[in-house]
């Protein structure tokens, strides 16, 4: 008996020892800072969620595929250059672009890389049978959305592989920012067809079940961190300074900035409660993302479907003050819906079109809030504001559950109105509350994918499947349709611009902020590109100076 | 004996089939599903959800879900496109289990020990410094613990490295800031079943035989006072060895911890689903060693059952 206890524990004690003695599970790995040369190293606080590049769905699997892959043409920060396409042809109205691929392109493993690589991976992408949750940025292709759809065969699309270097591209609408979307969205990079069907669900599932046509190749993917190096076969390499990339998903931001702080990152995200403390030592760059609450203007609540009252809410705004309370000051308040970094006739489109003269005063107007809740009162027969009952919707992270308690505060103060407050998930906000018109109002966001204010206006064509508002307006409609085939540029812009003044007059959303990023980068590296579609973070050309 | 663990096992199996049962049907009923995103138009969201089989009966999809677990098969994620559970369970558990050993050995054998020389020293100096690093370790949360450590030694003294687990250096910070707990936990339990045992008959025996105080301290009084400290382990070392969600996140330790959090929010079922049954084996297999080695150490257990 004495024995066998004394047995039990023994092995219990050399089971333990055994695993304290010997390595820890990733032991003997490099700390990316030995003699590797020039080595990058950056962490995110997101998983990326697949390293397959027609399903990538985040910021973080794109700025992923953007390192590994090259598409037809390279977007460095909205500079359009060259990539696997040594050059194209446009076609006058707009619709047909041949491409004519370089001879000398190889994938990592030194196949050729053809113009079949792009039709297999377009076509894959709006394949129903893929269930890319991207499959919708295919839409631009002649019939991706019927295919996507499953109306039509994925055969009848837009693409077509000519010869091995010539690749024929039909669009379904003149769409200005084509070159532009292809160089920074990783869905429209070549595939392997013969990679893709050897390892068929298993495909890019590790680094090493896929091969690459980007400036780098990915060498691991395992224990959280990713790592990249310099490709030889590159057609560009020369262009290329690193020799390795280190990404590193660590969860906690603070654990993050303490990383940075004790030399183990390059590169790190200020988290938006310390950015007091770093405002001297960080840079800062515009993601691209802007922030609004949604209007349900077919809600049961007949105040919401009234334009003087969804007016008031905005005039009664003072978003400086909100900015400053809500988000300390490290966004940008903001009074429209187009994220104003956007290109827009050679310049951005908040150069090209000013503002504050056709949307609502960033301090707000209290004279103007109360003369339009007065007629909206008037119009719907209500005789005290305290009888206006309005909810505001939310999902449960604690930045935005601060966002909708200052718009409370301030709604309540200046209208005298009052301001319920319902909290839910973030998949039950994007599940069911917003596609269901389940709400009143709404504190939603949004980013785009490609360079183009049509993103944003969408979310208020009547007939968009984001129309989350059930906003319609024909005028909108029409400017949104016309757009869509005006081969004039800048009159299309205009016509764009035109709508996010009409969106703008009927008050059919209120504005909040444009978000900003602060960031800290080692003194030694250089040449990181930031960018607000799709990716912000592009390190293909970084340089870091040996210490 | 042998009865005995037989019906632990039949036991035990019934557990785990009622728990996957219950978490099966009820992740269903969360709010949303997987796919749910700002951009995720209605016909790219049905394809999606045709691809995982969500569009199959749920009773159909609850026999499949059955039948590839008796294989060993916990599907793919939904989130982590082309990835299998089974392969982020296999890439992190061995993070998380690392941890959790060097934390346990860690909390096992100085808890024992610091409640060992309190019962000793009941009431002296000694018995009050050991309560003031219990108190420590029970009232002072672990990420607290995590981020103090950090702190002194990885940022202020440069003792450490900050995070990450590369090697035996790396361990050291988190490994000690799990163990406070447990430690304080198995000291003051060590420290009350010594005392406990300090007043039965047989210590009196052996005193008035004329042992010396060395042979009743260890042949006597620890073998019956770390009884109840076993129960305890069953449970704290599934808990430990599965992943931390907090020591993990501050160390970036790329455990197991998180998946049980972030696959809730995401609703990633699989995830959830397979979290929880491995856990859950986890816990029963740990409950079933206690169980066995209770009535191994114990005969009282055994002769009770039959």
């Amino acid at each position: 008996m004495k024995k066998r206890v004394l047995a039990a524990f023994l092995s219990m004690a050399m089971v333990a020892g055994l695993a304290t003695g010997c390595g820890t599970p990733g032991g003997g790995k490099s700390d990316g800072d030995s003699a590797d040369g020039k080595v990058f190293r950056y962490a995110v606080n997101t998983l990326p969620t697949t390293l397959d590049p027609t399903k990538g769905q985040s910021i973080g699997d794109n700025e992923i595929q953007h390192a590994v892959t090259e598409g037809l043409t390279r977007n460095t920060a909205g500079d359009v250059k060259p990539g696997i396409a040594e050059s194209w042809d446009e076609s006058e109205d707009g619709l047909t672009y041949t491409f004519h691929l370089r001879k000398d392109a190889k994938w990592s493993d030194g196949e050729p890389i053809t113009a079949a690589d792009f039709e297999y991976s377009w076509k894959r992408l709006v394949n129903p049978e893929t269930a890319s949750p991207y499959a919708f940025i295919g839409d631009c292709l002649k019939n991706g959305q019927a295919i996507e759809q499953g109306k039509m065969d994925v055969e009848e699309l837009g693409v077509k592989a000519v010869d091995d270097t010539t690749l024929e591209v039909t669009l379904e609408h003149p769409t200005s920012y084509f070159l532009s979307l292809i160089g920074s969205s990783g869905q429209f990079a070549p595939l392997r067809q013969d990679i893709v069907e050897k390892y068929g669900t298993d495909f890019a599932a590790t680094s090493e079940k896929n091969v690459y046509s980007g400036p780098f190749v990915m060498t691991s993917s395992e224990d959280n961190v990713w790592t990249f190096a310099k490709n030889d076969n590159y057609w560009d390499k020369d262009s290329i300074n690193l020799d390795k990339c280190e990404l590193n998903y660590v969860e906690n931001t603070d654990t993050q900035l303490s990383m940075y702080e004790a030399g183990d990152l390059d590169y790190v995200q200020v988290p938006t409660a310390y950015v007091s403390d770093y405002k001297d030592k960080a840079d800062v760059f515009a993601n691209g993302n802007v922030d609004f609450c949604y209007i349900n203007s077919k809600s049961d609540n007949p105040v919401l479907g009234n334009k003087n009252f969804r007016l008031a809410l905005n005039y009664a705004l003072n978003r400086n003050d909100y900015n400053k309370l809500a988000n300390a000051d490290t966004y940008t308040a903001f009074n429209g819906l187009v994220f104003p970094g956007l290109q827009a006739k050679g310049t951005t489109y908040g150069e090209a079109y000013d503002l504050n003269s056709y949307s609502y005063p960033l301090d707000g107007d209290q004279d103007k809030a109360t003369e339009y809740l007065n007629a909206a009162m008037q119009e719907l027969g209500i005789a005290n504001a305290s009888d206006i009952t309005v909810e505001v919707v939310t999902t449960d992270a604690d930045s935005s559950k601060r966002i909708v308690e200052t718009l409370q505060e301030q709604w309540q103060n200046a209208l005298g109105i009052n301001v319920k407050i319902r909290q839910v998930t973030y998949a039950d906000i994007y599940g069911k509350v917003f596609p269901e018109h389940d709400y009143e109002i709404g504190y939603g966001g949004w980013g785009s994918d490609y360079d183009d204010p049509y993103s944003y206006l969408e979310l208020f064509k009547s007939d968009s499947s984001y129309n989350y508002s059930q906003y319609e307006n024909p005028e909108v409609d029409q400017l949104l349709i016309a757009s869509q085939d005006e081969p004039d540029t800048d009159k299309r812009m205009d016509e764009l611009n035109q709508a996010e003044q009409d969106i703008l007059a009927d008050g059919a959303f209120v504005p909040l902020q444009a978000r900003n990023v602060y960031y800290m980068l080692d003194d030694d590296t250089t040449g990181i590109n930031f960018y607000y579609c799709s990716l912000n973070i592009d390190w293909v050309y970084a340089d870091v100076n040996a210490k | 004996m042998f009865k005995y663990v037989v019906k632990r096992v039949i036991a035990a199996i019934i557990t785990l089939w009622a728990l996957v049962t219950i978490v099966f049907f009820l992740v269903r009923l969360m709010p949303g599903d997987p796919f749910t995103s700002a951009k995720l138009t209605k016909e790219v969201a049905a394809n999606m959800r045709s691809y995982y089989g969500f569009d199959k009966p749920l009773i159909q999809q609850y026999f499949t879900y059955l039948a590839n677990l008796l294989h060993g098969n916990f599907g793919y994620s939904m989130k982590y496109t082309n990835k299998t559970v089974n392969y982020i369970i296999g890439q992190t558990f061995p993070y998380s289990a690392d941890l959790g050993i060097r934390a346990l050995v860690m909390a096992v054998s100085f808890g024992l020990v610091l409640g060992i020389i309190a019962a000793r020293n009941r009431g002296k100096k000694l018995d009050f410094f050991c309560v003031i690093i219990a108190i420590i370790g029970t009232s002072i949360p672990d990420f607290i613990m995590g981020a103090i450590l950090q702190y002194f030694f990885g940022i202020k003294w440069g003792l450490f490295p900050v995070a990450k687990y590369l090697g035996f250096r790396y361990t050291i910070l988190p490994a000690t800031a799990l163990a406070f707990y447990t430690l304080a936990s198995v000291s003051r339990i060590m420290r009350s079943s010594m005392l406990e045992v300090t007043s039965q008959d047989y210590i009196k025996t052996a005193r008035s035989k004329g042992l010396s105080e060395f042979r009743i301290t260890f042949k006597h009084q620890i073998r019956n006072a770390i009884m109840p400290v076993m129960t305890i382990l069953g449970p704290t070392v599934a808990a430990v060895l599965t992943g931390t969600f907090v020591i993990e996140s501050i160390f970036a330790i790329p455990g197991m911890g998180k998946y049980y959090v972030s696959s809730v929010n995401e609703n990633d079922y699989a995830m959830i689903l397979g979290m929880t049954v491995f856990y859950g084996f986890f816990l029963v297999l740990c409950n079933l060693i206690v169980d066995i080695m209770y009535g191994v150490a114990d005969p009282r257990v055994r002769i009770g059952k039959r």
